[in-house]
């Protein structure tokens, strides 16, 4: 037996290993091939003019005044008045071209999530009021994922006789007139409401996690309460806020379902994420070199503010500098003007925020809702589930086809994971796990357009091939897309499970006589078995109401529709088939449910906390 | 039941030079410490006889045979972690049994192996429970019974009582040493507290900075240091730098703040030296053929069963420690004191450059 030199710089063990070798390039080879190429097959369309390489249609879309403009068109907002001869506030924001766009937007939601995030974060980290543990749960509420309705509901409390309108108008007459969002701002709103809780996980984590003897000593010193958070809770919690708003700010760069459904309006329309959309919906211009460079545009945007906080938070370690151990945090009873700020600002605004939820699961159960409230009670919506064989038929797609992701997300963030942390010394490794973490910041509707490229060609006219329409099946492209999109999240959480065995287990195990294969199957796999299983339900969950991938390229072939697919089909077309949309969401709500409760349950007996990103 | 011999091993981890060739030679059935501070680079040696981490370069034998780059799961060094490293969801008998069942033998023969380790390290009737419903010292037994029952080469023990309180630290002390006693095999042992080390060690090697400092029994090493590091680490003592100042064949007198102390052995050539005086060895009182000096008394303190005075001379603090109560009597701080000590007990090595 000798050693490998290179075995050692590539694996980090200098004794050749086939569990170690694949552990490496499965996964490696896996994002090499169904990440980097799709997006270099782009690169390669999108860099090419009349046969050479130009920035031809980079200059087009930087140049043209519809992509990019520095001079607004558009009121913000304008007073309009209603057949009733009633004037209402009507609105929508201002066009600075689909790039600006979709940055403002993006910029908007996060210094909109971050305020309301960290301010319902401190309120449950650092103060004991009556009806904390209701609100806590309430704060999961938003949580759930019902791609579409959800923000039908935004848009439905936002109308003229609107549920905020209502309460504003009509019983509190604080608005001066009735208010109605749309456009960009309809967007801002119901992502600000969708993505606020990502925040909120952050910020919670974060002021938990502060070692509380460094306030304590802080006001020992005679810092007082706003003096204490500006100085000391806030910039210590800063870096923890910060990854979750860039989080939020690259789901707002993706995020389709807030401008498909303020389509209406044609300013909604105008945001990368959905040009690229109605590209692959309209059919005629999705092959086109332009949208290539668009999204190009798009995917650089949201690596360049994933790299930035990556380098910001790597910057400011601070948590490190603290002895470990778990310490008991800060919590106080309200004093009275926090209480009266608690109980009349900070409670409305989270019972609004879970409103969309709660609209959610009326729509499903009510025949009409044309005013404030829904109207006329029935299980039809609901009963449909089972009945209709094409609602039940979508489902059966995707619970096909997140089972089947999920197989291979356990693969792959098991393998990644194992390798990168215990074979530290690897060359690879660095490499394995900024590969393994990029599809983070990789919008989905990119990843729907390299595979749309890479599939028509490198398998044209197979049932791999989109252009290939009837005779497309997106089966196997939409697990490759759930498995990638959702690898670095299932990564992390298995990694922290690695984390917490300590390697001499898996070395105690080599040293009485098993081999890698053995220590891995036989130690380190049983001893992480319940990050394993609340891993895989999370990612489930994820799977089931995927987007991006699913509304476009899964979206081809009615036949192999995932959910998402059908619901976005309800919802931009027929009247009354929201109700049956949302009748799907609630049925996501209910998978969510379970999933979460059970991944909290099993994963509680010996893990006091699991990520649920 | 094999020896071990280490040859010029060489290891760096990135930058740092972990072992800077070490050279050791443990014999079979021999219990063998390396002692050395934090970093000194005893657990890096431990674990490449492991054969969990693998050298630059230098040569591994155990008995005739190289092990160098023999995969540690073929190797039959067998490891007790620091940390036991026992797996939680095992219960002790398929901890214990988990390198038999590798081997697959016979589920009898299993059986009886571990009842017989079990026996060993007196955790009969322990089988059925699991890691954590065990105590310290019984995670210990069991992490000895693992790497016991499947009759390893060597045993290898990487700080095995750090993890214990004091009084179990003792209890297991004498139980290591008694069934390495009644198994014959070779240990090797390692720690970074000397007196642990000269109590349960056939021999000793006392490393420092990635280099072997001395090798040899506890006596050799306390009595005879032959380097400043090891005189320094081995307890408490004087280490007081000092110039030669005269060579006469094998002694020399040396001087250092002004005092001058002749007839002392020293053969090395440098002249810049130390002196070390152990502080059990200076008395109080005078006694024959030893050399004196004369300070001031710059404290006594009381430990219970001795008590330590330290005598100012110039700069130098020097530390004496006697068990007589007489000895200190009327003694106090500024007032004069003179040591004694035989020039057998005192020790002239060249100065380090530590």
């Amino acid at each position: 037996m000798k050693v490998s030199k290179w075995s050692e710089r590539l694996f980090g063990t200098p004794i050749f290993d086939p569990v170690v070798t694949t552990s490496f390039l499965f996964p490696l080879l896996y994002l090499i091939a169904f990440l980097i190429i799709p997006v270099l097959t782009m690169l390669a369309i999108a860099f090419v003019y009349n046969g050479h390489f130009s920035l031809y249609w980079f200059k087009n879309i930087l140049t043209s005044d519809y992509y990019l403009s520095f001079r607004p068109t558009g009121e913000f907002y304008r007073l309009v008045t209603m057949p009733s001869g009633e004037q209402i506030y009507y609105v929508q924001g201002v066009d600075f071209g689909v790039i600006l766009n979709s940055i403002i937007v993006s910029l908007s939601v996060m210094i909109l999530t971050t305020i309301l995030g960290t301010v319902f974060a401190f309120v449950m980290a650092r103060y004991d009021f009556p009806g904390k543990n209701i609100v806590r749960i309430l704060l999961f509420v938003p949580l759930l994922v019902t791609p579409f309705v959800n923000v039908f509901i935004v848009k439905k409390m936002f109308l003229p006789n609107g549920l905020i309108n209502w309460l504003f108008y009509d019983i509190l007459h604080v608005f001066p007139h009735r208010i109605v969002i749309d456009g960009l701002v309809g967007v801002i709103v119901a992502q600000t409401m969708t993505y606020y809780p990502i925040v909120y996980l952050n910020a919670y984590a974060s002021f938990i996690n502060i070692d509380p003897t460094l306030e304590e000593q802080a006001e020992n010193l005679g810092s007082g309460s706003f003096h204490l958070f500006r100085t000391v809770t806030f910039p210590l919690a800063l870096p923890g806020i910060a990854a979750g708003a860039t989080l939020v700010g690259i789901f707002s760069l993706e995020d389709l379902a807030a401008p498909i459904v303020f389509q209406g309006n044609p300013l909604a329309r105008k945001l990368m994420s959905f040009q690229i959309y109605s590209a692959f919906t309209s059919g005629f211009n999705v092959g086109s070199p332009q949208l290539a460079a668009l999204a190009i545009i798009m995917l650089t945007i949201a690596i360049l503010m994933f790299l930035g906080i990556r380098k910001y938070v790597s910057m400011r370690q601070y948590a490190m500098l603290s002895k470990g151990g778990r310490w008991k945090p800060r919590v106080a009873k309200p004093k009275g003007w926090q209480a009266a700020l608690i109980y009349l600002v900070v409670l409305p605004m989270l019972l609004i925020s879970i409103f969309p939820q709660i609209g959610v699961v009326l729509l499903a159960f009510s025949e009409s809702w044309s005013g404030t409230w829904p109207e006329g009670f029935t299980t039809q919506h609901i009963m449909s589930i089972v009945t209709q064989p094409d609602i039940e038929r979508v489902i059966m797609n995707s619970v096909m086809y997140s089972t089947a992701a999920i197989i291979v997300i356990l693969l792959l963030s098991l393998t990644a994971s194992y390798a990168s942390s215990r074979f530290k010394k690897s060359q690879l490794g660095p490499v394995l796990d900024s590969l393994s973490t990029i599809p983070i910041a990789v919008p989905g509707i990119v990843i729907a357009m390299g595979y749309f490229f890479f599939f028509a060609k490198v398998f044209p006219d197979t049932p791999l091939d989109p252009t290939n329409l009837l005779g497309f099946n997106p089966a196997m492209v939409l697990v490759l897309a759930y498995s990638i999109r959702r690898l670095p999240f299932a990564a992390r959480s298995i990694s922290a499970g690695i984390q917490q065995v300590h390697v001499s287990l898996e070395e105690a195990a080599l040293n009485l006589g098993a081999g890698r294969w053995k220590a891995l199957t036989g130690i380190l796999m049983p001893l992480i078995l319940l990050n394993l299983l609340g891993g895989a339900m999370l990612s489930f969950v994820y799977c089931m109401s995927e987007t991006s991938v699913g509304i476009t390229l899964g979206s081809i072939n009615p036949d192999y529709y995932p959910i998402t697919a059908r619901m976005v089909e309800l919802m931009t077309s027929a009247v009354g088939s929201a109700n049956l949309a949302a009748a799907l969401g609630v049925f996501l709500m209910v998978v969510q449910i379970i999933a979460i409760v059970l991944a909290n349950l099993i994963t509680k007996q010996r893990y006091s906390f699991i990520g649920l990103t | 039941m094999v020896d071990v011999k280490l040859e010029n091993i060489v290891k760096t981890f990135g930058e740092t030079v972990a072992l800077k060739g070490i050279d050791l030679h443990i014999k079979a059935g021999e219990l063998f410490t390396l002692l050395g501070p934090s970093g000194c680079g005893k657990s890096t040696t431990l674990r490449i006889i492991a054969g969990l981490d693998f050298p630059d370069s230098g040569t591994i034998y155990f008995g005739d045979e190289e092990v160098t780059y023999l995969p540690s799961s073929k190797r039959g060094a067998v490891l007790v972690f620091q940390n036991y490293a026992l797996w939680p969801h095992m219960t002790v008998f398929d901890n214990v049994a988990y390198g038999l069942k590798l081997r697959k033998l016979p589920k009898e023969e299993i059986k009886k192996k571990v009842e017989w380790a079990l026996e060993l390290v007196k955790l009969q009737g322990f089988e059925d429970r699991y890691p954590t419903q065990l105590s310290g010292g019984q995670q210990q037994r069991v992490a000895i019974a693992r790497a016991l029952v499947v009759e390893p080469k060597v045993l290898l023990l990487d700080e095995p009582l750090s993890n214990l309180d004091a009084k179990l630290r003792l209890e297991m002390r004498s139980e290591i040493r008694r069934i390495q006693r009644e198994l014959g095999i070779t240990v090797l042992y390692v720690t970074h507290d000397q007196e642990e080390a000269m109590a349960i060690s056939d021999r000793i090697a006392v490393m420092n900075v990635g280099t072997v400092e001395q090798v040899g029994t506890p006596k050799e090493i306390y009595e005879s240091p032959r380097t400043e590091f090891v005189a320094s680490f081995m307890g408490k003592t004087n280490v007081i730098p000092a110039k030669v100042v005269e060579r006469n064949g094998d002694r020399v007198s040396v001087e250092f703040e002004g005092i001058r102390l002749d007839g002392l052995y020293y053969t090395e050539k440098s002249d810049d030296v130390v002196v070390v005086i152990r502080p059990e060895r200076i008395r109080l009182h005078p006694v024959e053929n030893a050399v004196s000096f004369t300070g001031t008394v710059d404290l006594v303190e009381y430990y219970g069963f001795f008590i330590e005075v330290v005598g100012l001379f110039g700069e130098t603090r020097i530390i004496s420690r006697t068990i007589s109560d007489r000895d200190v009597a009327g003694l106090r701080p500024t007032q004069p004191v003179t040591f004694y000590v035989e020039r057998d007990d005192i020790i002239v090595l060249p100065k380090q450059q530590l």
